[in-house]
């Protein structure tokens, strides 16, 4: 019985160690929701908003972790690409839907190329991608407002006076996407009381996890998860582990680029300067708060992710006033935690493996004292 | 490579352009001026109520000038005045929007005059007039720091 007891309390204890990061998220939002006295109506509806807005973005993390790259912090490429089509539909005057697909098409080629690009260079860091990837960010940040601050307006034209700069070249701090705004989300929106719900783009997200589920079955999908576990065995099998690696990120790039249209539409405003550069830190702290790893990740995780991430960036500003009468103490608090949940995950990420090794090493020590006996 | 797949690949990529030039013509947008002002024998119209596709309706009075803001090409136009005899005219014409042009003007009395006349008519390109501005010495300062507006 004591034994049993035992057992079980261990296994509690091996749940808690593994959902470290979710069990903390969910205690800090049992704790802010009564202090911040929202309506649970409010709360859904504000919800659902961010499922839609941001679970496409989360979702194209999911392909790389498959192939052992980690989080790919490479995915601001994408979201560079998707605004540089944006930024192209706003100037022709194309809105609606098919401004969003004509966006996408024109993403696309840019994605898969920096995603290639993005691929060639992590295969030359082959254990160190997520900070490669992260710095390959900054690097492309640079190049893009290389070309949007001086190239727009110059060499490649636009017609809007309303895009350029009033010094003639150059895109404007801000563009006003009123021609696409919550054009997909409107989409067989249906309304439940006070709460709207984006069926459309509901449907494109299930599309896309449908996708992925399709995809993991698939000889790519099955290569890249040997690859994941272990490339040199997946080399001498015959897989070309460098071709998987790069292609994982291609899609991945491509896959943020759409998600990257689907966020914007829904906000309505592009900050063509900053809008893409902390989409893929608040994309990988919410996966991780759904309870993926650097080399575990599913569907579950991002939608649980998006829910008690976004959750806690709504309640936290109001609880954080009425706590102690300081808005901005709830806005500094989101962003420390969202480099906070970064960081700790890969702290216990670490620490899982070497206890994980240690397990290993233990069993094998024992086995070899019995067979020694 | 062999050829069945490049050319699975070149139709994708065929396709992937048409698409995008269909989007391109489907979504694009046009404002449509429509003018009540006498143009030579052409005499405004007193009241007309004007309406494009199935967009509200609206009631022009002479000298009048409004808009109307559609996407894609073809479109539909329809008017009701009355004319001379006092009898309730009713005109529904289909034109297209050339797909270079942001704004184009839809003359009421020539449209009302010459129902059946060629869309060159009573149609065309919108040229703001010119006027003389200074120069646009303000500037606008591009923020390019990283910021936590998620």
């Amino acid at each position: 019985m004591k034994q049993q007891q035992k057992s079980s309390f261990k296994k509690f204890l091996r749940f808690l160690s593994d959902n470290t990061v979710t069990v903390l998220f969910v205690i800090i939002c049992a704790v802010s929701i009564p202090l911040s006295g929202y309506s649970l109506t409010y709360l859904v509806s504000e919800i659902i908003v961010r499922m839609a807005r941001d679970s496409f973005l989360i979702v194209s993390l999911l392909i790389p972790i498959m192939a052992g790259m980690g989080l790919n912090f490479g995915m601001t490429l994408g979201a560079m690409a998707a605004e540089i089509g944006l930024i192209c539909i706003c100037d022709w005057g194309v809105v609606g839907i098919p401004g969003i697909v004509l966006a996408a098409i024109i993403s696309t080629p840019i994605s898969i190329l920096l995603g290639w690009w993005c691929g060639k260079i992590l295969n030359l860091a082959k254990g160190r991608e997520m900070v490669t990837s992260y710095i390959i960010g900054f690097f492309m940040n640079g190049i893009y407002q290389l070309v949007v601050l001086y190239c727009f307006g110059g060499i490649i034209p636009v017609r809007s006076s309303k895009l350029v700069l009033p010094r003639g070249y150059g895109i404007r701090n801000t563009v006003n996407l009123s021609g696409i705004r919550l054009k997909l989300d409107n989409l067989l929106a249906i309304r439940i009381g006070t709460i709207s719900i984006p069926i459309g783009t509901f449907l494109i997200i299930a599309a896309l996890c449908l996708f992925v589920l399709w995809f993991k079955k698939t000889k790519l999908g099955q290569d890249m998860r040997a690859v994941g576990q272990d490339m040199e065995v997946s080399r001498a099998a015959g897989i070309k582990v460098e071709h998987t690696r790069i292609i994982s990120i291609i899609i991945s790039t491509v896959l943020a680029g759409y998600g990257m249209i689907i966020y914007l539409q829904s906000m309505g405003t592009l900050n063509t300067y900053n809008s893409h550069t902390q989409v893929g830190m608040f994309s990988i702290a919410a996966l991780l708060v759904g309870g993926a790893s650097v080399s575990k990740a599913n569907i579950r995780n991002v939608f649980l992710g998006v829910i008690l991430f976004h959750l806690m960036f709504i309640v936290s500003p109001m609880a954080g006033k009425n706590l102690i009468g300081e808005a901005q103490l709830g806005e500094y608090f989101r962003v420390f935690v969202s480099y906070g949940v970064i960081t700790l995950s890969l702290v216990l990420y670490e620490l899982r493996k070497k206890r994980e090794l240690g397990d290993e090493g233990a069993a094998l020590a024992a086995g070899q004292k019995e067979e020694g006996k | 490579m062999s050829k069945k797949r490049l050319l699975i690949r070149l139709g994708t990529l065929v396709g992937v352009l048409l698409l995008a030039v269909l989007m391109y013509f489907v979504g694009r947008e046009h404002t449509i001026l429509v003018d009540d002002k006498s143009v030579g024998d052409y005499k405004a119209l007193a009241t007309v109520d004007v309406g494009v596709d199935k967009q509200k309706s609206m009631e022009l009075a002479a000298r009048d000038r409004d808009k109307f803001v559609v996407t894609s090409q073809s479109h539909s136009i329809t008017i009701k005045f009355t004319d001379s005899n006092w009898n309730e005219q009713t005109i529904t014409r289909k034109f297209k929007v050339p797909v270079g042009l942001d704004t184009v003007i839809i003359s009421l009395p020539t449209l009302a005059a010459n129902p059946d006349a060629p869309q060159a008519d009573w149609l065309a390109e919108y040229i703001p007039p010119t006027v003389v501005v200074r120069q646009d010495t303000t500037s606008e300062t591009v923020n390019t720091e990283d910021s936590f507006s998620f």
